[in-house]
């Protein structure tokens, strides 16, 4: 397992400037996802002042997509665009990384 | 489908009153072990180090339940899914049709290792895909592959525990009949680190592949059943190219056929010593010091088992086909019509080869194909070669018993170490499942080597106890009569020469008594003429005095007329008792006749 900082593996890519489309997989109400939920709202708020796309989706409504995504943990965040892609799991709270992930320091 | 498990393939009376609903785990002699199968709606653990054959059970289990119409869920966090349908069309399982047919789901559930963590999450993702599945086949078996790789993103071992449990709560709760597999390492501190697991499953299964003695070989041990007895002890076992197969020794035991009628040794000679030849669906070994003879003994009776129209397989560890058979033209023993008619399959390996299991595997392969009426196993000595003592008497013990079970002649040579050494039947401890032993060995006596031959040991039936000297002709082996004479037993020249010594003593006893008896006629005869001459004398004697009596009452008759004559009756009277008769008769005789 690479738990080294995500940046290492997007170098030289620019994400600036493109659209971001963003899944966020989450299961019911339970408090990860609840956190999940809350923590994305807020960077958007806070970083992500450019165009994108939002989606939520409950695995517990739709195991199918959940499936086809390999979502095995939740909440998972997946951010398709800008390519690479990015997978981020947990509920968020680490800002840092999350903003790594996405290439936004 | 749960198999409620009747009393067959369980053995405690205690777990059997019980009734724990057990699954069928459709791998070959797992069952055994397990006493009927898989706990039935509970999580079964396997446990074993990389490539000790952990997905594979998982994978068969869930193969053959599909291919009987239960559907099952193979999930693996290890592989990709087409790299696990490559794997299982390997052995022959084709997952994707039963895929297809809604009989098999594989998921090939890759964790990401390039994800970022950012916080807190769980394995709900997971048990959301597995509960529509579930739903949508109606699944009710589950593998879980390496669910040691997911747990590894937790990064922490209250957290893997936490969501082992939460997989393990989904599972007992969806009453899923489950296998969940994990790696362990011997170096790493696996043991402390997923021991709960051990508490939390209901069954536990370790699986073990190392080599010993340079020779690879698998085990497995149950080392927890909850609710059930089990097997305790560590089975072998082999991965073919059909699957899994476990040949746990001890439930073969109690099956063996009884011995069958006499069967000929192919030696008329050693028949008539066996008191009519060997049992049948007994196990003959045939054991001695190298080139005593004990291959040419075992071929002796192939070939006239063959030419019955018996069907003989060779289990041969010492030479190749071609080297037998031609091995076996100088003592005129000829295999090629029996191997031609397909009476005789010979198969042979190297022990070294592979281990014991698959050595026993393909034996018993072989015996289920070609069903052969007499196995030979030449040699059985060379089976300590396949890794430890211990995994050749295991090898050969099941052997065995498989032979046992199917009523088949089982004729094992067996090399002893030692050149004129004693009765070494074999160095391993074999003599509960053996029935005969014929011992062969070489005896130096004058300077010169001889074959002898001995019935050490033949259960059910009568046989004669002693050594007996056989030679190889080149039209077979014969064997001489027991020679008992003084001083044990000899054979060869010196068997000759004694017998020679014996012979001319015996003639000359035999004149002996003839001259005395002819002593005895002679004497006989002498005394028988000197009675004749005797007699003859005492009847010379006798005359003479019948011959003077009747002179004597000649002589009295004269005298008593002349004496009437005179008218001296008195007087007469007188004379007669007087006598001096001889002189009174000589003279008077004399006057009388005259």
């Amino acid at each position: 397992m690479n738990r080294s900082d995500p940046k290492a593996k997007i170098k030289g890519t620019e994400a600036q400037g493109e659209t971001y489309i963003l899944r966020l997989f989450m299961a019911d109400n339970e408090p990860n996802s609840r956190q999940a939920r809350e923590n994305l709202e807020r960077l958007q708020e806070t970083h992500l002042k450019m165009p994108h796309k939002k989606e939520i989706i409950d695995v517990l409504d739709d195991f199918q997509i959940a499936l086809e995504n390999n979502v095995l943990v939740t909440p998972c965040l997946i951010v398709d665009s800008p390519l690479p892609k990015v997978t981020v799991f947990g509920n968020l709270s680490d800002t840092a990384r999350v903003l790594s992930a996405l290439r936004l320091t | 489908m749960v198999k409620r498990t009747s009393g067959e393939g369980r053995k405690n009376p205690a777990t059997k009153a019980r009734e724990l609903p057990k699954v069928a785990t459709g791998i070959i002699g797992l069952d055994d072990v397990l006493h009927g199968g898989f706990p039935a709606g509970r999580t079964t653990l396997v446990s074993g180090g990389p490539g000790t054959g952990k997905s594979i059970i998982g994978m068969e289990f869930l193969y053959r339940s599909a291919v009987s119409g239960e559907p099952g869920i193979f999930v693996t966090f290890e592989e990709r899914a087409e790299a696990v349908r490559e794997n299982a069309l390997s052995l022959s399982w084709d997952l994707a049709s039963l895929e297809k047919e809604d009989n098999f789901f594989l998921f090939g559930a890759h964790v990401d290792p390039q994800a970022a963590i950012s916080g807190d999450f769980n394995v709900k993702g997971l048990l959301a895909i597995l509960e529509g599945k579930v739903k949508s086949l109606g699944a009710r078996r589950m593998v879980i592959d390496a669910v040691d790789v997911l747990m590894r993103i937790f990064d922490n071992p209250a957290r893997e525990r936490s969501e082992l449990y939460t997989l393990h709560d989904w599972l007992n709760e969806h009453e899923m009949t489950a296998l969940l597999t994990m790696k362990t390492y011997e170096s790493m501190d696996t043991g402390s680190r997923y021991e709960f697991l051990d508490y939390m499953a209901d069954c536990v299964i370790q699986l073990d592949h190392r080599a010993v003695e340079q020779v690879p070989t698998r085990r497995l041990r149950v080392i927890k059943y909850r609710g059930s007895d089990y097997m305790h002890n560590e089975c072998p076992f082999v991965i073919t190219d059909n699957g899994i197969s476990i040949l746990p020794i001890s439930t073969v035991e109690l099956k063996h056929k009884a011995l069958g009628p006499k069967v000929s040794t192919g030696q008329p000679r050693l028949d008539t010593i066996m008191d009519g030849g060997y049992r049948r669906a007994s196990t003959i070994l045939i054991s001695g010091t190298a080139g005593t003879g004990k291959t040419t003994l075992a071929n002796t009776f192939v070939a006239a088992a063959c030419e019955r129209g018996e069907k003989v397989l060779n289990i041969n560890f010492e030479e190749s086909q071609e080297a037998m058979v031609s091995g076996m033209l100088s003592p005129g023993i000829d295999l090629r019509p029996a191997l031609r008619d397909g009476k005789l399959r010979v198969m042979t390996a190297m022990p070294e080869a592979m281990g014991a299991e698959e050595h026993l595997f393909q034996a018993l392969r072989a015996m289920d194909a070609f069903q052969p009426d007499h196995v030979i196993v030449d040699a059985m000595s060379s089976c300590r070669r396949m890794g430890t003592k211990q995994s050749a008497y295991e090898y050969l013990t099941r052997l065995t018993n498989a032979g046992k079970e199917r009523g088949i002649t089982m004729i094992l040579t067996n090399q002893t170490a030692g050149f004129l050494n004693e009765h070494e039947i074999t160095s391993l401890d074999m003599s509960s499942i053996i029935d005969t032993v014929i011992f062969l060995r070489f005896i130096d006596i004058g300077g010169e080597i001889n074959r002898m031959l001995m019935i050490l040991k033949s259960r059910g039936q009568k046989s004669s106890r002693q050594y007996r000297e056989f030679v190889i002709t080149d039209h077979g082996i014969d064997v001489l009569d027991a020679y008992v004479g003084e001083g044990g037993v000899l054979t060869g020249t010196a068997r000759q020469e004694q017998e020679a010594r014996e012979a001319t003593e015996a003639r000359r006893k035999r004149v002996e008594i003839e001259l005395k008896e002819h002593n005895i006629k002679q004497k006989r005869a002498e005394m028988e003429a000197e009675i004749a001459r005797r007699r003859a004398e005492l009847e010379t004697a006798e005359a003479e005095l019948k011959i003077l009596q009747l002179e004597e009452g000649l002589v009295q008759e004269g005298r008593d007329i002349r004496g009437k004559m005179r008218g001296e009756d008195a007087n007469s009277l007188r004379l007669k008792k007087r006598v001096p008769q001889r002189k009174e008769r000589g003279t008077g005789g004399k006057e009388g006749t005259k």
